[in-house]
């Protein structure tokens, strides 16, 4: 305790020194801060990732693709499919959806329809959301209305009361909403006739009417949905549109494997990031060592114990990783949450989250990072024979 | 009865190594000084004068004998006792000044109470006591570029005295001033004596500045070859 407070009357003296030389506490400060940012945007690629392929998926729910197709653009079932399904063991509700996307491809602005029949929507989907703005009574009145997630929003600028047009889709907005499912927030629900029936005339082919993209199976048990996706998959294999059944962790998992690489590949910026954290403090401090000789062998003349010096030094570096880690994090974080970054492949999103305990673990570990580069001039600095040190200068 | 010196050295060695060549510039030094005393030390360059400066300071360790002051046997010390030490009983005043550039006046003569866990008013007034005893009271927030070099003495004579030590060393505390500021300085310092009652060694080269103390020792080669008392 009487060392806290001991450091706590010297934190001015230790910002005095990082004044001594601005331009070169600016530019460490500035470093760490560029360092943190990219750190805690990998951290926020990450966390999306696991977001999108462990937390939101439901174990309990199985997807319904066309056999050997892995894009909405290609995956085209009979809509009829649903009530062999439902009479299939174990399976609670089946839900046939539509989905378009303006790209296939892992892009960052791209537009997903989901198109749901209204008493599906109403009872399976619904109760899973959050309306933030305008009404249901509109979405089901309108056979053009869009609910809109949060994120797709944010990104597209878009208000109850606005149109918007993507893969050809020219849609109303009926109502803003939000959801704890990543993949629900980045995405249009809309009545799936109104889908079918857009796709098929703004597509030159002889139309697409009565075809889903896939259906969402809810099991009873979890541990029976291997067995039911077997099930699925017998029913359908002699049609002339076989099915392919994966449990929604794996679809999810498998559509976002090009995400996972990404993602895997920024992990080593993360890394990369920390030590240019660790390099430019570590830099910092011992110039300022090398110019402060003699004012360490004053310190000392003075009365500071060696652990005293050694943890003045320490606190350098801890105040270098904190202030350039604070705005680093603070500002991926605004970013994150300004831009809505959201991921989409094969019509499955990845969020990258603006989460605070994300952007508070970067800043951490901005801190830590920064005392931990200073430790060894720290202990060099205490450790100095006076004598010595004022013979040096 | 007999009163113990407040600063009692019996064989004092300091041995350094260059290389391969070693260096003793003091050797089996017995001295003792009383209580109130202000002795300058004088000798040629290389005679142990600093060199001795820094063993009563605690800043250099003897390679071997005994050094006691106030009864604390200061060659015994570890590093951190010995920097403890330092902070109560020392007040060391260099001939560059050795200031902190970053800190004003006031910030450096406060420096050596942040280690003492006084409130910060006491700590306010402490300071502004040492300033006003080295008449800068004007000059509280001058960094030391802004002070002459007169003035930077004073002020590390301030830093000096403000943990109120027994003990003041003082290397060439003249040495770098005109005459005029070295003539302050030595008031300052007879004052800080005779008022104060501290006991101060200072090493000098200057015999006029030398007989402003009451005892001059004179070393040479790392022995006392002369005392002189003045009357």
């Amino acid at each position: 305790m009487r060392s806290l407070r001991l450091f706590a009357r010297l934190v001015p003296f230790v910002l005095r020194q990082l004044t001594r030389r601005p331009m070169r506490s600016l530019l460490t400060g500035a470093g760490v801060a560029l360092a943190t940012l990219l750190f805690v945007a990998v951290r926020a690629i990450d966390a999306g990732v696991s977001n999108a392929t462990e937390a939101t998926a439901k174990d309990t729910r199985l997807i319904v693709y066309r056999a050997n197709r892995f894009c909405p653009f290609t995956s085209q079932l009979p809509q009829h499919y649903v009530d062999r399904m439902r009479r299939i063991d174990g399976v609670v509700s089946t839900i046939p959806i539509r989905i378009v996307v303006n790209s296939c491809r892992a892009s960052l602005d791209v537009v997903t329809f989901r198109g749901v029949p209204d008493a599906e929507f109403e009872r399976f989907v619904l109760p899973g959301l959050r309306l933030q703005s305008g009404s249901l009574d509109e979405w089901l009145r309108r056979s053009d209305a869009a609910m809109v997630g949060t994120a797709l929003a944010t990104r597209r600028d878009l208000r109850v009361g606005d149109r918007f047009n993507a893969a050809g889709v020219d849609a109303y907005v009926a109502g803003i909403i939000d959801s704890d499912e990543a993949q629900n927030r980045n995405v249009a629900f809309v009545h799936l006739s109104f889908l079918q029936e857009a796709t098929r005339v703004a597509s030159s082919d002889s139309g697409t009417g009565g075809f889903v993209t896939q259906f969402t199976v809810t099991v009873r048990d979890p541990e029976a949905l291997t067995r039911v996706a077997e099930a699925i998959d017998a029913e359908f294999a002699r049609d002339p549109a076989p099915t392919s059944t994966r449990a929604e962790k794996a679809f999810v998992a498998r559509a976002a494997a090009d995400i996972v690489e990404v993602s895997r590949f920024a992990q080593w910026f993360g890394i990369g990031a920390l030590f240019a954290v660790f390099a430019l403090v570590a830099n910092a401090i011992a110039l300022g060592m090398h110019d402060r000789v003699r004012d360490i062998a004053i310190l000392q003349t003075l009365g500071f114990q060696p652990r005293v010096v050694t943890g003045l030094v320490i606190m350098e570096g801890v105040l270098l990783g904190v202030t350039g880690g604070a705005i680093g994090a603070l500002g991926a974080w605004a970013v994150l949450r300004a831009f809505q970054f959201n991921l989409t492949t094969e019509g499955v999103g990845v969020e990258f989250p603006a989460s605070l305990s994300v952007a508070l673990f970067g800043w951490c570990i901005a801190a830590a990072i920064g005392g931990c580069a200073s430790l060894l001039p720290a202990i060099r600095a205490g450790q100095r024979e006076i004598v010595s040190s004022f013979r040096a200068v | 009865m007999k009163s113990e010196a407040f600063i009692e050295c019996r064989q004092l060695t300091r041995t350094y190594r260059r290389g391969d060549v070693e260096i003793t510039p003091l050797r089996d030094l017995d001295l003792s000084i009383d209580r109130g005393a202000f002795l300058a030390l004088m000798g040629p360059s290389g005679s142990g004068k600093t060199t001795l400066l820094n063993l009563l300071g605690g800043i250099d360790r003897p390679t071997s004998g005994s050094l006691h002051i106030d009864g604390e046997p200061v060659h015994a010390l570890n590093r951190s006792r010995l920097a403890a030490w330092r902070a109560r009983t020392i007040g060391y005043i260099f001939q560059l000044y050795n200031l902190v550039p970053v800190l004003t006046a006031y910030e450096n003569v406060e420096l050596p109470l942040l280690l003492h866990a006084l409130p910060r008013r006491e700590r306010h007034r402490r300071v502004a006591e040492a300033l006003e005893l080295v008449s800068l009271s004007d000059r509280h927030d001058h960094y030391p570029r802004q002070l002459s070099g007169g003035q930077e003495q004073r002020v590390a004579i301030a830093r000096a005295i403000v943990t109120e030590p027994p003990l003041l060393l003082a290397d060439e505390p003249t040495g770098d001033l005109d005459r005029a500021s070295a003539d302050g300085v030595m008031k300052l310092l007879a004052r800080l004596n005779t008022d104060h009652g501290k006991t101060i060694v200072m090493v000098t080269h200057d015999r006029q500045i030398a007989a402003r103390a009451g005892q001059t020792l004179m070393l040479e080669k790392g022995q006392f070859i002369e005392v002189e008392a003045v009357p």
